[in-house]
């Protein structure tokens, strides 16, 4: 029986070419998506989790006068890890590093250049599970001047010798030093957000005496805690801890919080000064591309619902057959649902091929390494043709009751409407295929736009042109005499941290007219010539000078209200001039009040802001601005002054611009992936109405064949066939804006600048979906309006 | 075989009660060839229906094969007729995607026959109908008096009792339809089995043993 039913589904495929067609094509989309998606959100998950011990990052909100609004950071002070392992019984192990985003490593003429190395304690490898290929993990960080690289690393350093003992020269800001090598890690696994090229031993750079150094925010400190330790609880006693060893106002300005490691990739989207997240990507937006994967799977189902309902009648003499010869409606309805799911396994086949055939344009696009190995992973295997019967019988029941439900008299005899075009549960469904449609289409529009908004906004500053090049420290002066000879180089500048990144907040005093003012505020340390090259306009005062050095402040006029807060009659003006200073040694004067702009990425607020011109160099970023006519040139140019003057720091530079749009990498991420699903949800859409509109004009040939004998022109038949659908595109519209509205608003809220809600936006999402049908529709309905009526009432 | 007593069957059109079947008794014993005739609209195919379970009827009551019809649920009444009642259509009805073996077999899938036995039983029936050679084409393939043969054989397949037989011959030629006919005769004088048709043409009624002519519902006396 078994064999009969799925000889007879496939016979009833092959004659309805077309709307096997569509169905099957819709389906393997919609399956193709959710594999990826699946696939997306399991690697999303699996972050960290070769880790086998209870994990906590430690983290803390700071909220320190003068900041615009208080900040959670990746961050933590050098003396807690111990600290709290011996205040806390809860604490079994406690490790910290600093990263180090520039060192460079040399081994006899090889030298490398890392971006990503820690200064890592021993307890490093107790914590993590990261396993070594040599060396012993106990003892690897343990000494001063240890160094375990990478097997990247080592390879890169040593080629095909032994890297156990050797002795490694780092040339760091300041200093050489020897290291010997004490480890050599396995590749690290890519779903691991701490990611890093190699591990200094921690105190090869700190003594003991940093344990007394509070109030420092430089290193980031995960804690091991006992299995049934509660978090809420012991994170109630870390105000009294920190009370303790910082006085009693430490609570003012920090509050201390856990996050569980597998916390710390997905649910990370508000914390700042978090270099150390590879790939971080906020776990609401794996939802989301989860909830639309379900979204354009239900499209592709209930065009299988749809097609299967309409086309009934073309069924229905079947049914009142083999219920004649004695077949219950279960087993025709088992037998229903035997075709739908047959025909989603073969929809599975073709979505396994088109995941097989996009993976590698995904990984591209997400940077992952998702692996769909469905024919060496039988449980895998298992679960897509579980899911895809599960799909085929969700979307086989309606039609299957539907169906098995006519009864044989009625439909013997012929007296069931055929096929009628006024089905209630119909139209729902395709008033909801193009709800979610339309309501794609909206988000994208926005997406795109706010993007779009945020890469080409205003930042009050100029990027172009401008190249960074790290690592230039001591040799600061030489570097920009040199460069500044050539005249493919319009300017060069330096500073301490670069723009786009989250800059560090320092604590300032303010000498005004009334008393001491101690605040908070991001800082840079700066070249005099920072404010032209950035072409950062002043409101107040001067810029800075040459012969300024070591002595000027300027600040943005965010701190500049700031400081105003209690003199609401006081100019600007009046601040210029007043003693400002970053520390207590130093005699700083507040020269000038720069206009805001955004020196972090848009999705938050300017801060406040205080520049210092620094003296005697040392800036770790150097800016170039080239002749951007001459750019080859002028990057070989810079080149070489560098090569002649650092030999020994390898030269890499960066667009600033690139650097900028890096910040906006996850934002890309979610407007491709949520523009693409759109796209495929739309296209399954209308696969599903164009089937509908062209089993409903074969219905109503003969009906067209009248009107056009009495009279009818082509456009008359074309709006009478078109209509019906257009309102139900209508109506699924109306259904998608307020939806669309309410999504996007909560979207836009994580911007600080974001765009307006226009409802143009949703009239042009309306119109396009409805241009969009009416095409779809009218391919069919034209063809049926220009035929000759003659030929279709002959038929009959 | 089949009692029927009193049957009503109606359709409400507004407050008006249109009556398809009034007061009809019928007795048809095993063995019997009855022909059901009359006029257009008369009620012959309702009646047709009533008796083979298809259609239900609202007043009166009806015994197969001394079971009452009346109390019984949809299952118990669809196996009733899955065993002992075998239909031929007018139009044939055959299923379009199945072959002429396939059709000829499905009501064995639905009595979960063995595929072997299966396999035997439907060979038998063709070789028994001379379409053996047909087993392979598609109903479209076939003649309309072909396509009938196989709607026959698809009936008879399941050895049923009773084979009722709504104008079995209306879409064929005349050579075509009294092959059929003589079939039925024989069908019924050597293998026993009770036949009811419905039928326009007098010639056709002559076959059976008993003619019952209907008028608005009711048997004429």
């Amino acid at each position: 029986m078994f064999k009969n039913y799925i000889k007879l589904a496939l016979r009833n495929l092959w004659k309805n070419k077309i709307f096997s067609g569509i169905n099957i094509i819709g389906l393997s989309i919609g399956l193709a998506v959710c594999i990826t998606i699946m696939l997306f959100v399991q690697y999303e998950k699996s972050f960290d989790s070769f880790h086998t011990k209870n994990i906590y990052r430690l983290d803390e909100v700071q909220s320190w006068e003068g900041m615009v609004q208080p900040q959670k950071v990746a961050l933590s002070m050098y003396p807690m890890a111990s600290t709290l392992k011996n205040d806390f019984p809860e604490v079994i192990t406690a490790t910290h590093f600093h990263f180090n985003p520039a060192t460079s490593v040399k081994y006899n003429d090889t030298k490398i250049f890392f971006k990503r190395s820690y200064w890592a304690d021993s307890n490093f490898f107790k914590i993590f599970d990261f396993k070594l290929a040599k060396g012993d993990r106990k003892t690897a960080l343990r000494e001063p001047k240890s160094i375990v690289l990478t097997n990247e690393s080592a390879e890169k350093l040593f080629g095909k010798e032994d890297p156990l003992g050797k002795t490694l020269s780092t040339n760091n800001s300041r200093d050489t030093i020897q290291f010997i090598v004490t480890g050599v890690l396995e590749p690290l696994p890519k779903n691991s957000h701490l990611q890093f090229e190699v591990l200094y031993s921690f105190n090869s750079f700190v003594g003991p005496e940093t344990l007394n150094e509070w109030g420092g925010n430089w290193t980031i400190t995960y804690l091991e805690l006992s299995p049934n330790a509660n978090i809420k609880a012991l994170e109630k006693k870390f105000p009294a801890y920190l009370q303790k060893y910082m006085g009693k106002d430490a609570t003012k300005g920090y509050k201390l919080f856990l996050q569980s490691l597998p916390e710390v990739h997905g649910h990370s989207g508000d914390i700042t000064h978090d270099y150390n997240n590879f790939q971080k990507f906020d776990s609401d937006y794996t939802q989301v591309f989860f909830i639309i994967a379900i979204i354009v799977l239900l499209i592709g189902c209930i065009n299988f619902i749809n097609l299967s309902t309409a086309r009934s009648s073309g069924r229905a003499k079947e049914v009142g057959v083999r219920k004649s010869i004695g077949a219950h409606r279960s087993q025709l309805a088992f037998q229903f649902i035997g075709e739908s799911v047959l025909l989603s396994l073969i929809a599975m086949i073709l979505a396994i091929v088109l995941v097989k055939l996009f993976l590698p344009y995904i990984n591209n696009l997400s940077g992952h390494e998702l692996e769909f190995s469905v024919f060496t992973n039988p449980v895998l295997l298992l679960k897509v043709i579980a899911g895809t019967t599960l799909i085929g019988i969700i979307s086989g029941i309606y039609p299957a009751l539907y169906l098995s439900a006519f009864k044989p008299v009625q439909v013997l005899k012929g007296t069931l409407l055929s096929g009628n075009n006024k089905s209630f549960t119909r139209n729902a469904l395709v008033v909801s295929q193009f709800a979610g449609a339309a309501f794609l289409i909206i988000a994208t529009i926005f997406v795109v736009k706010q993007l779009n908004f945020m890469q080409n906004r205003d930042t009050g500053f100029s990027r172009d042109q401008i190249v960074m090049l790290p690592g230039a420290y001591k040799n600061w002066y030489r570097l920009k005499d040199e460069l500044s000879k050539n005249t493919l180089i319009k300017s060069v500048s330096g500073s301490t941290q670069r723009l786009g990144n989250n800059l560090h907040q320092t604590g300032v005093a303010f000498y005004g007219d009334g008393p001491v003012k101690e605040l908070a505020t991001s800082h840079v340390l700066v070249d005099h010539d920072f404010l032209s090259i950035y072409e950062i306009k002043l409101s107040a005062g001067k810029n800075f000078t040459r012969e300024g050095e070591g002595h000027e402040i300027i600040i943005n006029e965010t701190m500049a209200k700031e400081l105003l807060k209690d003199s609401p009659n006081a100019t600007i003006e009046s601040l210029i001039g007043k003693r400002m200073q970053m520390d207590e040694d130093s005699t700083t004067t507040l020269v000038g009040v720069c206009k805001d702009f955004n020196f972090n990425s848009l999705h938050h607020k300017i801060e406040t802001l205080c520049l210092y011109n620094k003296k005697q160099g040392g800036y770790s970023d150097v800016c170039v601005k080239i002749d951007g006519a001459r750019t080859e040139e002028a990057l070989a140019y810079t080149k070489s002054v560098w090569e002649k003057i650092i030999p020994n720091y390898p030269y890499e530079y960066q667009f600033l611009d690139d650097h900028f749009a890096q910040m906006y990498e996850a934002d890309k991420k979610v407007s491709k992936v949520v523009s693409i699903l759109a796209a495929l949800a739309i296209l399954i859409a209308c696969m599903g109405l164009l089937g509908l509109a062209s089993y409903s004009t074969e219905k109503r040939v003969k009906e067209i064949g009248i009107r056009k004998v009495l009279g009818a022109s082509v456009l008359n038949v074309v709006s009478l066939l078109s209509k019906d659908f257009i309102k139900l595109v209508i109506v699924a519209n109306i259904i998608a804006w307020p939806l669309g509205w309410w999504v996007v608003s909560k979207w836009l809220q994580d911007f600080a600048y974001r765009i307006d809600m226009s409802w143009w936006i949703f009239a042009l999402a309306g119109l396009s979906s409805l241009l969009i049908a009416l095409l779809t529709v009218s391919t069919q309905t034209l063809k049926a309006a220009k035929n000759n009526p003659v030929k279709n009432l002959r038929i009959e | 075989m089949i009692e029927l007593k009193n049957i009503f069957k109606w359709v409400n059109q507004g407050s008006n009660k249109t009556f398809l079947l009034r007061d009809i008794n019928l007795t048809i014993n095993e063995g019997e060839f009855v022909s059901i005739m009359g006029p257009s609209g008369s009620g012959k195919s309702t009646l047709l229906n009533v008796i083979g379970m298809l259609d239900e009827f609202d007043e009166g009551e009806y015994f197969f094969l001394e079971k009452n019809i009346k109390g019984m649920k949809e299952k118990q009444r669809s196996q009733l007729y899955k065993e002992h009642i075998g239909f031929v259509f007018q139009a044939y009805h055959l299923i379009d995607e199945l072959t002429v073996f396939e059709n000829i077999e499905t009501p064995l899938l639905y009595q979960d026959m063995k595929s072997s036995e299966r396999k035997a039983v439907v060979a038998d029936a063709l070789d028994k109908f001379n379409i053996v050679g047909k087993k392979d084409l598609f109903p479209t393939q076939l003649s309309g008096g072909q396509q009938q043969l196989v709607g026959i054989a698809r009936a008879l397949i399941g050895k049923p009792k009773l084979l009722l037989a709504d104008e079995p011959t209306g879409n064929l030629n005349s050579k075509q339809g009294e092959e059929i006919m003589e079939l039925f005769r024989k069908l019924n004088k050597e293998e026993g089995v009770t036949i009811i048709q419905v039928t326009h043409s007098e010639k056709n009624a002559e076959y059976g043993s008993r003619i019952i002519n209907l008028l608005d519902g009711r048997i004429e006396k």
